[in-house]
């Protein structure tokens, strides 16, 4: 009986990493799509700089942010089926999940890459010889849109740091007293080789289980809304051209190290 | 720092090659802007400049290895090619400012007014004229604090500091708040035989005692260090502070921040780094007793990487809270005056960082009749702040972001030009 269930279970759970890691090749696949979208509208634009309307870049920008949002909305249903399986994705590289933060990356990333592509824009365009007060690029970021980055930048490590201690918190929670006690209880009735009682300490051991995994389901659900939020400030924070840039950049950065992790993981 | 060169080149000595793009020619002529130029001085970027790909992907690789410089050519832009500042980005700014910390007021006023249409401003020599920027950069803990105080002793004494902690924040917040009031008052003590570099001396030794006072004193505290002794006893600051008068530059420095005269373009330091390895430093230290290690650089006692501090109770007496003072007669070859934290000093040498300012302010020389909007100076509060300033302030925080600074990044440029 006992050993059946368990099979179902991991069933259970393939079935959802399947679902999820061929709904993450596509999402992938589109990402990169989107990507050329984004780099042929930029150069567009680059070129062509006497082009007032931004409309195109507008709706482009709101396609990729929903393509964004999709990802999150399946990640949010998959967490609802399996949780922890969201928590040791099949579907990402050893690499990628080493630089993981709540299963996901790091909110305060999205700044770093701003200031990196920020930098590398403005110093080619020294370099380029020309004028450096306009291009319309992630170098010409105005003294409002660097004050704005640096409060946001400050918010996002507040509240990554108000999750990563909730998370401590729960990952403190494995060794609470009913954890404890149950893995005494089903310890000693190993020992004794004891069957009676079993069905009552799998039922305690499921509910104690399904509050660890309602309660990381939850954190998951902060991290991923903050990751999704600080996505939505950057972007409003620059303009659509920049926009542009920073969703260029950051699709790159994305889909290149997951291109050198699996290069890594099939050594 | 190696392969500085400033000079003049003309338009016509500009390499074609690296063009490629014909809307930028193409607003280039539009815009007829005399180019501001940063050259790689490396031989073959002089000799013959690659292809702009190459060029750009050997600026990202080698990044620290090419020292470039500016060349500044004839910079009085046409009023109307000046970056052009968006107004919805203004308004939108606005709504952030409202909920934002005082670091942000300088810009809030500047939006306002921006707001309210163009301000005609006749500038007083008196006025000061300056751009702060400060930004966490690439760290977790923002650590770097910023006071500007124009006029904060009668009329024409303007006050500029920069603090960068170490430990946690709280003696560089302390210092941003109380520094100016402590020097005021001892300026007004001072009186007519007033004495610059003993006023700045006892200024210093005072803000230390308040620091140390106010930590042993303070009970409640939502800073990283919780103030528990001794880790509180661990928290320090630099302090470089610049007091500007009609004739005078008095530059107290203490730590590794720095103060950088910019005259007639060329860049002369107002004060020295407070490194452990300096030799005067490194005998005075050793003769209090104390010793410098070498540990991820020299280190008084191994742990701090500065020799004098304002804070830092534990390592007292080799590091200590007394400033150097200069004191420097402006001349009307002074440009401007450049305070920073070393998230930009470790990356940008005073040579760059001034040429840098002055093409900034070179750029936007205000011309009462053509003034643009945006581009006025704005006074609210008593604090003004001047676009062409923070233009330079803002662009020094981005060179030292794109090369990489690690630390915060604070910056300070105030306009020394006179008969404008």
């Amino acid at each position: 009986m006992k050993p059946n269930i368990t099979v179902i279970m991991i069933e259970h759970e393939n079935t959802e990493q399947l679902n999820f890691h061929s709904f993450f090749d596509s999402w992938l696949r589109e990402l990169n799509s989107n990507l050329q979208k984004l780099a042929s509208a930029a150069s567009h634009h680059h070129d062509n700089d006497q082009i007032e309307d931004d409309s195109d870049l507008h709706s482009l920008i709101h396609k990729v942010v929903g393509h964004y949002e999709d990802y999150y909305n399946a990640k949010s249903k998959g967490a609802k089926e399996d949780v922890l399986s969201m928590f040791s994705p099949t579907w990402l590289t050893s690499l990628e999940d080493a630089l993981s933060w709540m299963a996901g990356w790091r909110p305060t990333t999205a700044v770093h890459l701003l200031y990196s592509k920020s930098g590398i824009q403005l110093e080619a365009r020294m370099t380029e010889l020309i004028p450096v007060l306009s291009c319309g690029d992630l170098g010409d970021l105005t003294s409002n849109q660097m004050n704005q980055i640096d409060e946001l930048q400050r918010k996002i490590i507040r509240q990554e740091r108000g999750i990563t201690e909730k998370l401590a918190s729960l990952q403190e929670s494995a060794a609470d007293t009913g954890m404890v006690d149950l893995s005494n209880m089903e310890s000693e009735m190993n020992r004794k080789e004891e069957d009676s009682g079993g069905k009552d300490i799998d039922q305690r051991v499921k509910s104690l289980l399904k509050t660890k995994k309602d309660d990381l389901e939850e954190v998951l659900h902060m991290g991923d809304s903050l990751r999704m939020e600080t996505l939505k400030s950057v972007l409003e924070i620059l303009t659509p051209l920049q926009a542009v840039y920073f969703l260029i950049a950051a699709a790159e950065l994305h889909l290149r190290i997951h291109d050198w992790g699996q290069k890594r993981d099939a050594t | 720092m190696a392969g500085m060169c400033c000079g003049v080149v003309g338009e016509a000595d500009t390499p074609s090659t690296v063009e490629p793009s014909g809307g930028r020619q193409a607003r280039r002529r539009r815009m007829e802007i005399h180019q501001l130029k940063f050259l790689a001085t490396t031989a073959s970027d002089v000799a013959a400049p690659p292809p702009e790909c190459c060029r750009k992907r050997r600026k990202v690789e080698n990044l620290e290895t090419i020292e470039k410089s500016v060349v500044v050519e004839d910079l009085s832009l046409p009023v109307e090619c000046e970056k052009v500042v968006q107004p919805c980005d203004m308004m939108r700014k606005e709504d952030c400012c409202l909920e934002s910390s005082s670091e942000t007021e300088i810009v809030l006023n500047s939006c306002k007014s921006t707001l309210e249409t163009v301000v005609e401003t006749v500038q007083d020599e008196d006025e000061s004229r300056f751009g702060v920027t400060t930004v966490c950069g690439r760290r977790r803990d923002m650590e770097d604090a910023v006071a500007v105080k124009p006029s904060f002793c009668g009329d024409d004494l303007h006050f500029y500091g920069v603090y960068d902690g170490h430990g946690c924040s709280h003696v560089a917040m302390k210092c941003k708040d109380r520094m100016h009031e402590i020097v005021k008052n001892e300026v007004e003590n001072g009186g007519e035989s007033l004495e610059w570099k003993d006023a700045m001396a006892t200024s210093f030794t005072r803000m230390d005692k308040e620091v140390t006072e106010w930590s042993e004193g303070a009970s409640i505290s939502n800073c990283r260090c919780e103030l528990q002794t001794p880790q509180c006893d661990a928290v320090g600051s630099t302090a470089v502070v610049a007091v500007v008068t009609p004739d005078k530059i008095v530059v107290s420095n203490c730590g590794d921040s720095r103060a950088v005269l910019c005259r007639n373009g060329v860049a002369i330091p107002l004060s020295s780094d407070h490194k452990p390895d300096r030799p005067d430093e490194l005998a005075r230290i050793e003769d209090a007793g104390g010793r410098v290690i070498y540990w991820d650089g020299a280190r008084v006692l191994g742990v701090l990487a500065m020799s004098r501090a304002i804070g830092d109770n534990y390592l007292k007496p080799y590091v200590i809270p007394e400033p150097e003072v200069t004191v420097t007669e402006r001349t009307s070859d002074d440009e401007c005056l450049i305070l920073a934290s070393d998230g930009l000093w470790d990356v940008v040498s005073n040579d760059v960082a001034c040429n840098v300012a002055r093409m900034c302010l070179s750029s936007q020389t205000p011309a009462s009749p053509l003034r643009s909007p945006g581009n006025e100076v704005s006074v609210a509060g008593g604090e003004s702040s001047d676009k062409a300033c923070s233009d330079a302030s803002i662009l020094l925080t981005k060179l030292a972001l794109a090369r990489r600074s690690s630390d915060n990044v604070s910056v300070v440029v105030v306009d020394l030009r006179r008969n404008l």
